[in-house]
Formats: C-alpha cells, structure tokens, sequence
C-alpha cells in the first residue's frame, strides 16, 4: 500500500492537560471544597509564621536597638560607686583576704586594748603596792624614832601619807611604769601570743563560713572575669487604681525615665514630660480599659496616662520571675519623669541592670558567664564596705520570663501551627487519594485501552496527579498571600492580646512558603503517589477487565437472613470500607480539634470555680517572722487557724524547673489529712519518706514507693525523698511532711513555723508579720491568664471545627454516592423511589458517622490530653484536661449536625442522578 | 510482497493456560499462524475459543506461557514492560466492542489521545472527515450514537498510523447497518492506509471481506485460509 498520499498531521499537546482543566470544571464542588480547606489552613499557618517569624526577628533587633540588659540584680539598698565599679569589673573579690584583713585590723584594736588593760591593771597594782610599801617604812621609820602612837593613829598617819603620795606620785609613776611596760619585750611578746590566737580563731571561722559560701556558689571555681556595664534602673511597686473604677485593683511597677538601657517603644501617645504624666504598658492598658488622658494612681499619687509603650523587658507582664504565670491584667509597668519618679510615696528598689561587654556566643555561654557573672557579684557585694549591703534578686536575661516567655510561646505557636497544617494536609491528601482510586475504578477501561495504546504509567501518573497538586498549589498561592495580608493580622492580634509586644514590621520569610508550600505539596505528591502508583501496577488487561482488586474476594460474604434492605446497607458498608475507614480518620481529626476547642474553655472555667474548694485552706498567711517585737509567737485570732511551715524548692529540668511548695504540717492537721502509717514513718526525721499533692502526681507521673528529687533554687543542695502518699489535694505541686520533719530538714529550730492556714480569713495579725498571703485568686492565675490569652478564639475555633467536620464528610459521603451512581440509577429504574434509595445508601455512612464519632471523641480526648500535659509541662502548676459529658454531648451534637447539612445535600445529589445513566453507561 | 513482508506477524507454538490444578484451562493450546503486512486478517470462533486472550498477547496486554511472537523479526517475549509500552506506542493500534472514550473530552480530543502517541500522526482533520465524524468533532461523547462514538475510537486507535490495528469485537454492541458501516471505514482504512489488520469477531459474515481467515475452536486453530475471493464490506450480509 502506498503511503505516500496520507497527509500527515502536527503531533498535538498532551489531551490529558486539557483533561485535567476539564476534570478541575466537572468536579468543581469537590475542588473547591478541597481548595477552601487548604487556603484557610495554608492562609492561618502562614500567617502564623510571617507574624511569628515579623515578631520574633523584631524581638531579636530590638534586644540590640533597645540596649536590653543581660541581666538585672536587686540589691537591699544603693549601692556605692566604688561597689559598682568593683561589680563592673566582672572580678571576683578575694572574699577570705578582704574579711581577714578586717577581721584582723579590728581584732589588733581589741587584742591592743585587751592587753593594755591588763598590763594597765598590773602595773597599776604594782605602783599602788610600791607606793604603799614606801608610805608605810616612813611612818614606821618615825614612830621607830621614838613617836609614841595607838595603832589607830599609826594607820591614820599611813592613810594621810598615802594620799598624798598617791595624788603627787601615782599616776606619773603609773604612766612611767605603763611606757617601760610597753617598751618591754615581754609586752610585745604578750601581744604577739594574743595576736595569734586570735588570728587562728579568726582564720577558722572565716575559712568555716568561705568554704559553705563557696561551696554554694562555686567560689573556688578560677574563672576568667565578666566585665560589664552596670545602670541603675531604680523602680517602685505600688498599688494601681484608676479614676473612676473603683472595682480594679492592680500593682504598678514605675520607672524612672529610661535612657541607656531596657529602652521601649511607643505604641501610642508620647513620653511623659512633666512629674504628673505616665507613660504604662499597652497591654495592661488595654485589659484594664485605661485610655490615654485617663488618670491612674501610683499609691496615693495621681498621673495622667499620656501614652503606651512596650517595654523591651517586659514583653511579657511577669511581676515575679518566679510567678508561675504572667498577669496582664492586675500587674502593670510604667514609666514617669525622674521628678515624677520622687512623687510616689513607696520605697525605691535598688535595681540594676548589667550588659555584658563582650556579647556571648550563644545561649550557653551566655548561661556559663551569667554564672560567673553571680560569682563576682556575690563576692563584691559580700565585700561590700556597708555590710548591710545584701543581693534580693538575681535574673539574667535568658531565665527572665518577662523577656522571654512570649518568644519562646511564638516559637512554640510555629511548631504547633505546622504540626496542624501537616496532618490536615495529610487527611486531604488521603481523601485525594481516595477520590482518584475511585475514579481509577471508574475510569477504569479507559485507562486500560490508554495503557494499551501506549500511553505509559508514568504519563498517566502524571494526569491523575495534576489536579490535587494545581488545587495544592493554587492554595499554597492563595493562602500565602492571605497568610501575609490578612491572617498575619489575625495572628499578630491574638498575640498582641496576650503579650506586650512592640511594633513590628513585617519580614518576607522563605520559611512561611518552604514550610507552608513546599510541605504540603510534598505531602500530597508522596500520598497521592503511593496510591496512583499501587493502582497503575496492574495491568492494561485488569483495567479492560475492570479487575482491580489485588485481593480476589472468593465468594461474597454470606449474610444472616435479615431483610433484604438491612442485608443491602451492608453490602453498601462492605464495599465502602476504605472510604470509612477514611471517614473515621477524618472524624477524629476534627474531633481532636474540637477536644482543644471544647475543652480548653471547660477545663479553665473548672479550675476557676473550683480553685477555693480544691485549696487544702482557703486563706493562708506566711508571716516575716514567727515572733512579734517582744518575742511573743505571733497568733491570729482564728479557732480555726493551724501552723504550717513552707519552703520553696525547684523541679530541675531541661525543658523547665517547676518551683515546688514543700509544707511542713501538723502531724493531726485538718486541712492536710496525714495517714497514721505516715506520721510514724516521719518520726524518721529528715530521710524520712513523703507526701506528694495529687497535682505532682498527675504532672510528672509520680507514684508512691518512687522517688523524687528537689534542689535548692540558688544552691547546689538537693533533697531526695521516697514518695509515701499522694495526697489528693490538686490545686498546686506540692510536698507535704510533718513540722517536726521539715524543721530537720532544713535546720530549723524545733518549733519553727512559717504562717497559718485557716478555712476563714485569718485575723488578728499585724499586717508588719504577714511577708504573704495567698489565696485561691493567686492560685487561679494561670487559669485566668490562659482564659484571657486564648478563651475567646476557642468558640471560633468551634466553628471552624464544624466547617471542616462538613467539609470532609461532605468529600467523602460524595464518592460513596459518585461510586453507586449507576447502581442507585439502575434502582429507580426498577421503582425504588429516593426515600428507599437514600435509606440504602445513607443509613450505612450514618450509623458509621454515629459509632466513628463516638470512638473518635475518646481518641480526640485521649490525644488532647497528651498534648495538654506537654503543654502543662512548660508551664507552672497543674490542672489536669478536663471534659465534662456537656462537653462531649456538645461536640457529638457539632458534628453530627455538620452530617445531617450534609446529609441532605447527599439526598439531594442522589435524587438528581438520572434514571438515564443506567442506561446510557450499558450502551 | 517480500518474504519478509509475508512474515510481518509469526506466531509459533503459542500456549496460554489460566488457573491451576483441577482448575486449569488451557485457553491457547499451540497455535501456529504468519500474517503479512497490510493483510486484513479474521480472528474467527465462538465464544471461550480464545481469540480475544490471542488478540491480547499480540497486543502485547497480556503474556503466554510457551510459544513465540514476531511482529517484524522483534520478538514480543523479549521485551520487558518498557519496550512492551514503547512496542504499543509506536506500532499498535487498539478498538475494543466498549469504546471506552474519555467522557469529558470532545470527539477530536479523544482522538488526538492517540496523535499524541506518534511522531507523525495522520492529519486529524482529513480523519475525521474521512470518520464522518467533521461535524460532530466538538460534540461530546455521551452525545454521540454507538456508531459514530466506534468511529471515534477506531479513529483514536488509527491516527498514530499504526502497523498493527488490532480489534476485539469492534461491531458487537451494535446493529446491523451500523456494524456494516464500521467494518467498511476499517476496509477503508486498511486500504487507504496498509495497516495490517487483526480483527476478532464471532461474526461469520466478516469473514468474507478479510484477506486472512483463521478460525479457531478450543483453543486450536481449525482452519487458516487466505481468501483469494474476498468481498467488499457493503457487499455483506448476515
């Protein structure tokens, strides 16, 4: 045959690209629903990271632009420049030398004098005795001259010449004698002898009391010095109240005008000009509703708000570093003029701030010269010429909450986001996966006459891929720019809403996209892949054949005599296991979301309400000391009212060092009941065993008969107890022992106490005794601060849960019917009307929904909980996640709500199939 | 004709069973056939007699167990799936009695799914006026007769201008006259053409319009005439 007279024609494009835009059109509902998930999820999470990533990178820059300290102490008053100096040099002093060589100077004064005396005495005597030897030979050498005289006037006679003789000779003679005295060897001698000892005993002591401070601070360590610059940043706390709202009460911390150092960024307003103008912190403002031109009292001292600021030290409100949780809305931090600063009424703390000269490398070395920064601040302050002068407070930057806390949650947030991101990206993927294996199956003699007409798997591959990755990438595309316009403001709102953080400008991260783009793409090529590729193994002839089960089912599962519908819906069942299978993943991923969204808010509002019940005592006083002025023990009026003592331990850990509250307890308390097998045991004295509160328990998972192990904050001493009993109290981490116990554990005096502790509010003590007193508001901190941070976005959060719950059911009930479309077409064929219809094939996906979500919201709870304690872990304190059956009812109740909307878009999508399909398909 | 060119497809001992045991089923049991270039060559045998597995292992879709195939001096058993899919690619064309078109794509797109395949595919224009499918080539699939959506797969499988056309009961699902007027566009093929052509059918009939008769039963080949007296496809009658 001749070939010549066949015109041939251009090799066209690709058909299946054109496909894929087709395919994009046909299924756009599906698409769509996809895409939504993906740009909102893609949007948030790239939000988070631009903010995050803004924020932080603003953080870093502003700890340089605002000269932010490496540390700050505190000292119990103001501290001389010649001390200063010295702590500047970064140098340790030679404490020994420096207390020897006073000790030696003021023991040479009193040994000098100690001997003067004595020789003073002794030559005294001896003039006194010379004197009166002499006076007496006179009298007797005149009455052996032949003076008759009585005995009487003999020693009339003695005592009128002594007199005479001691008031012209005495104390020249005794003067006289005490020079030749002095200039005698024996008298130095004598004093040499005294020196000594005294020297000895001197050197024993201050060796004794070096050695324990040494051994506590690692003095004897030789290290390089650490010199810094040293600033005074002097503040006062004081009451805050505000004109006009007589219902809050809060602390306010006042600065002095900040100039070189901890300096701070206007968000509003301006600088305090005169001594009756403030300038506060944006976020305590904003949560205590003070307005700028509102007045605020600093004690009894009026100001007038005229600006907010953002402190740099202070980008996160922690008025104690110690506090388990910052507090935004009763602490605030403020800055005056320097003759505003003199107006408020409150002592000045002597606080300092220090900067090192040479930057640290990194956060060790910033931690090892922090370290050995302390060391030359304790041995200068202890040689400190005013020896009142003691250190109150030592933080250095990177243990500082207040600098801290809100970089670490940023960082935290980002980790957290991506982790959300990936799974839900994952669960998409899945259902991808699942849609395209259905329309493998659907498509199935298409592809089979493709593979035989040549077309390779790969080429193949390629189309069944396109879709879910255009929708991935176009979702990438959308939600990044969403994520850097409008969800980075969402997100840096939410932060601005707990934190006090400073402007920021916004940073064009790659890390956003890589991580936002490029992961989810990853994602969804490897899921889709795997399935694309197992399917395309088989051969052409299994597609023509429509063959492509790997697994041949033998015979069909025999079912009990049921009636033919409940026999139908499990047929529909059998066949649909891998979609719900899917289903049931999807369920608990969104269950999971809503365990957090329902949860949170309950566990708060719980431990609010039960705080004061779950306190072993609702008041409790820690005195300053146990005796008033006249040595009296100090005693409340309260009948009710029982000695405790207490004592602050740490938790030692990498991640985070819980400050823990070790009570010392009557053996016969009422608020902490003490078994009898244990009060025995603590007769054991200091190694005697423990009791742990349940909140330790549940926290760090400690047991009776384990072990636990306690430090000294500020010293290398620890304690190691064996747990006894947990004590159900669960408001706080604590370790209870008996008074007797505790005061041998920490060298206490037998009847040592610490406060009381009563059900009613303890009376009757001067308010100059009581150093504390804590009550179930300062244990609920925590619990309120979370609540304030992040309450009101859970009930969004809520929503979103149910939009994605409608959104994956919506996909996957989609290809059950798409699966049955000729089936179902065939049944109205054969009379079933859609009622019938929509009973076989929705029932089975119902009451899969129902059982999935009732195993999904025991799994979401379970896993929410796991998360919740690795959250928990990084914080202070304890309360355990806590879901009440309201709680679980209302996320059933969200769900299946989401089910049945979707439900009747499923009645309606089956009632529309045309009777014609049936046909047309058997053609 | 060249002696090579009478032995375009050699088929030797070709053996193909299924299952195993008391289950075996020797579909295959040695078939012996040449098939030269440009012939138009009948398949013909009822059902279960294994035409359509033959049809398979030609096309390269499906293996047997003993025997060799040539297609040129290639031998098929050689190849591995790449070379199969490339074999395939360059050289077969495939029409099934399902049409199996792609349901979204129009009647030109599912044909340029097979100019896509080749280097110099036929001119797709002049195919289609040459189909009778000009007027309907933006018409979907589900729009179009059983007739014409044959003419649109027997259009996809010839495009790429393949050696071998290969096809498994193309007129079985439909009727008469259009039957008859699928069978004349692949005479018209073939001779406008010169692919050689392997038509399965169960359809006595046909076989009067081949070149090349092979009847088979059982599994064995019957009867393996070549038709010095063949008919036009109109001429037909069944």
């Amino acid at each position: 045959m001749d070939k010549s007279s066949i015109s041939s024609g251009k090799r066209p494009r690709n058909p299946l690209l054109k496909r894929v835009w087709k395919d994009l059109r046909r299924d756009w509902k599906r698409y769509l629903m996809v895409w939504l998930i993906l740009v909102l999820t893609i949007g948030f999470v790239s939000g988070m990271y631009v903010a995050n990533n803004s924020m932080i990178h603003t953080l870093d820059e502003n700890s340089e632009l605002m000269n932010r300290e490496s540390g700050h102490f505190l000292l119990s008053g103001k501290a001389d420049s010649k001390v200063l100096d010295a702590i500047a040099s970064g140098e340790m002093a030679d404490v020994p030398a420096v207390f020897r060589e006073r000790a030696y100077e003021k023991a040479e004064e009193e040994v000098r004098k100690a001997v003067d005396e004595a020789v003073a005495e002794n030559v005294t005597e001896q003039v006194r005795s010379a004197i009166t030897s002499q006076v007496e030979a006179a009298a007797d050498q005149q009455i052996a001259a032949g003076m008759t005289v009585t005995d009487e006037e003999r020693q009339s006679m003695i005592d009128t010449a002594l007199e005479t003789a001691m008031a012209e000779n005495f104390d020249k003679a005794v003067t006289d004698a005490l020079d030749e005295a002095k200039r005698s060897e024996e008298y130095s001698d004598a004093f040499a002898d005294a020196m000594d000892k005294a020297k000895k005993e001197i050197d024993k002591e201050i060796d004794e009391k070096y050695s324990e401070l040494a051994d506590r601070y690692d003095l004897n360590e030789k290290s390089d010095p650490v010199p810094v610059d040293i600033s005074e940043l002097f503040y006062k706390d004081t009451d805050e109240a505000i004109s006009g709202n007589d219902g809050y009460t809060g602390t306010v911390r006042v600065y002095s005008q900040r100039k070189n150092v901890d300096l701070f960024d206007i968000m509003e307003g301006r600088v305090p000009e005169n001594d009756s103008e403030i300038l506060i912190d944006r976020m305590h403002a904003d949560n205590a509703g003070i307005g700028i031109g509102d007045t605020i009292l600093a004690g009894n001292t009026e100001f007038e708000v005229v600006g907010y600021a953002s402190f740099v030290d202070y980008t996160t409100l922690y008025e104690s570093n110690t506090d388990t949780m910052f507090d935004a809305l009763t602490f605030d931090v403020a800055m005056v003029t320097e003759e505003g600063f003199s107006r408020i009424r409150s002592n000045t703390r002597a606080n300092y701030t220090f900067t090192y000269k040479e930057k640290p490398a990194d956060e060790y070395a910033e931690k090892e010269m922090s370290e050995r920064f302390l060391r030359s601040l304790i041995t200068q302050v202890a040689v400190a010429e005013d020896e009142d002068l003691e250190i109150k407070d030592f933080v250095p930057a990177y243990m500082n909450n207040a600098m801290t806390f809100a970089e670490n949650d940023l960082g935290n947030d980002k980790v957290m986001g991506g982790v959300l991101l990936y799974i839900l990206t994952a669960v998409l993927a899945f259902i991808f996966a699942v849609t395209i294996s259905t329309t493998l199956e659907q498509e199935s003699s298409v592809i089979g006459t493709l593979r035989a007409s040549g077309y390779s798997k790969g080429e193949l591959l390629r189309y069944y891929m396109s879709a879910p990755l255009i929708v991935v990438v176009l979702a990438a595309i959308i939600g990044n720019i969403l994520g850097y316009t409008v969800f980075k403001n969402v997100v840096i709102g939410m932060y601005y809403n707990s934190y006090s953080l400073p402007k920021y400008s916004t940073m064009w991260t790659p890390e956003a996209f890589i991580r936002t783009t490029l992961v989810p793409m990853i994602l969804m090529i490897i899921i889709n892949f795997a399935v694309i590729v197992h399917t395309l193994r088989l051969s052409p002839l299994r597609f023509l054949r429509h063959d492509l089960k790997r697994t041949k089912r033998k015979k069909a599962v025999r079912l009990p005599r049921w009636n033919f519908f409940s026999r139908f819906r499990i047929r529909v069942f059998l066949q649909n296991i891998p979609n719900y299978l899917m289903l049931f993943v999807g369920i608990t991923f969104v269950m999971l979301l809503l365990s957090m969204a329902v949860g949170m808010p309950e566990t708060l509002t719980y431990y609010q309400g039960s705080m004061a019940d779950m306190m072993f005592a609702k008041d409790q006083v820690i005195l300053s000391a146990s005796e008033d002025d006249d040595g009296n023990t100090i005693v409340p009026e309260n009948a009710d009212a029982e000695r405790f003592s207490v004592y602050t331990l740490e938790r030692k850990s990498d991640s985070y060092s819980e400050e823990v509250m070790v009570y010392g307890i009557s053996p016969d308390s009422k608020y902490i009941r003490l078994s009898n097998g244990f009060v025995s045991e603590a007769k054991a004295g200091e190694n005697a065993p423990v009791v742990i509160s349940q909140a330790y328990s549940e926290k760090y998972g400690v047991h009776e008969g384990d072990v636990i192990t306690l430090s000294e904050k500020y010293e290398h001493k620890d304690y190691t107890w064996k747990v006894s009993e947990v004590n159900d109290y669960s408001a706080a981490i604590a370790v209870f022992m008996t008074g007797e116990q505790f005061n041998a554990v920490f060298g206490k005096d037998e009847d040592d106490f610490s406060g009381y502790m009563a059900d009613s509010k303890i009376t009757g003590i001067d308010e100059e005794y009581i150093a504390k007193e804590i009550t179930a508001d300062d244990m609920m901190k925590v619990a309120k601060q979370l609540d304030h941070s992040m309450g009101a976005y859970m009930t969004y959060f809520q929503y979103v849960c149910v939009i994605v719950a409608a959104i994956i059911l919506y996909l996957l009930t989609k290809i059950i019917i798409e699966k049955n479309e000729r089936a179902i077409s065939m049944a109205k064929i054969l009379g079933y009307d859609t009622g019938e219809i929509a009973s076989l094939y929705l029932a089975p996906t119902a009451l899969v929904v129902f059982i999935s979500e009732f195993l999904a919201m025991y799994l979401g709870f379970m896993l929410m909980s796991v998360f919740w304690k690795v959250m928990m872990m990084k914080m202070g304190g304890w309360f355990a996640f806590q879901m009440s059956v309201s709680g679980f009812v209302k996320e059933f109740v969200m769900v299946f709500a989401a089910y049945l909307i979707i439900t009747i878009l499923d009645f309606n999508r089956i009632k529309n199939i045309p009777k014609a399909l049936a046909l047309k398909n058997m053609e | 004709m060249s002696n090579e060119e009478k032995k375009f497809l050699e088929v030797k001992g070709l053996k193909k069973s299924f299952g195993s045991g008391d289950t075996r089923q020797d579909v295959l049991k040695g078939l012996d056939f040449t098939v030269a270039k440009g012939e138009f060559c009948v398949l013909l045998g009822p059902s279960g007699s294994g035409k359509s597995t033959l049809l398979n292992i030609l096309g390269g879709i499906d293996s047997a167990d003993e025997g060799e195939i040539r297609i040129s001096g290639d031998k098929l058993a050689d190849m591995d799936e790449k070379s199969l899919t490339r074999y395939r690619r360059k050289h077969l064309g495939y029409v099934f009695q399902m049409y199996n078109l792609i349901p979204n794509l129009n009647v030109k797109e599912n044909i340029e799914t097979g100019a896509y395949l080749s280097d110099n595919p036929l001119d797709i224009d002049e195919l289609l006026k040459i189909l009778g499918l000009f007027e309907h080539r933006y018409k979907l699939p589900n729009q179009l007769s059983g007739g014409q959506q044959q003419r649109v797969s027997i259009g996809r499988a010839i495009v790429k201008n393949p050696d071998i056309l290969l096809c498994d009961e193309p007129t079985g699902a439909l009727d008469y006259k259009t039957s008859k007027e699928i069978l004349q566009l692949i005479e018209e093929v073939n001779q406008k053409y010169g692919n050689t052509i392997i038509m399965v059918t169960h359809n006595e009939a046909i076989k009067l319009m081949a070149d090349h008769v092979i009847k088979f039963r059982d599994g064995m080949i019957r009867h393996d005439i070549i038709n010095t007296e063949k008919v036009t496809a109109a001429e037909l009658e069944w």
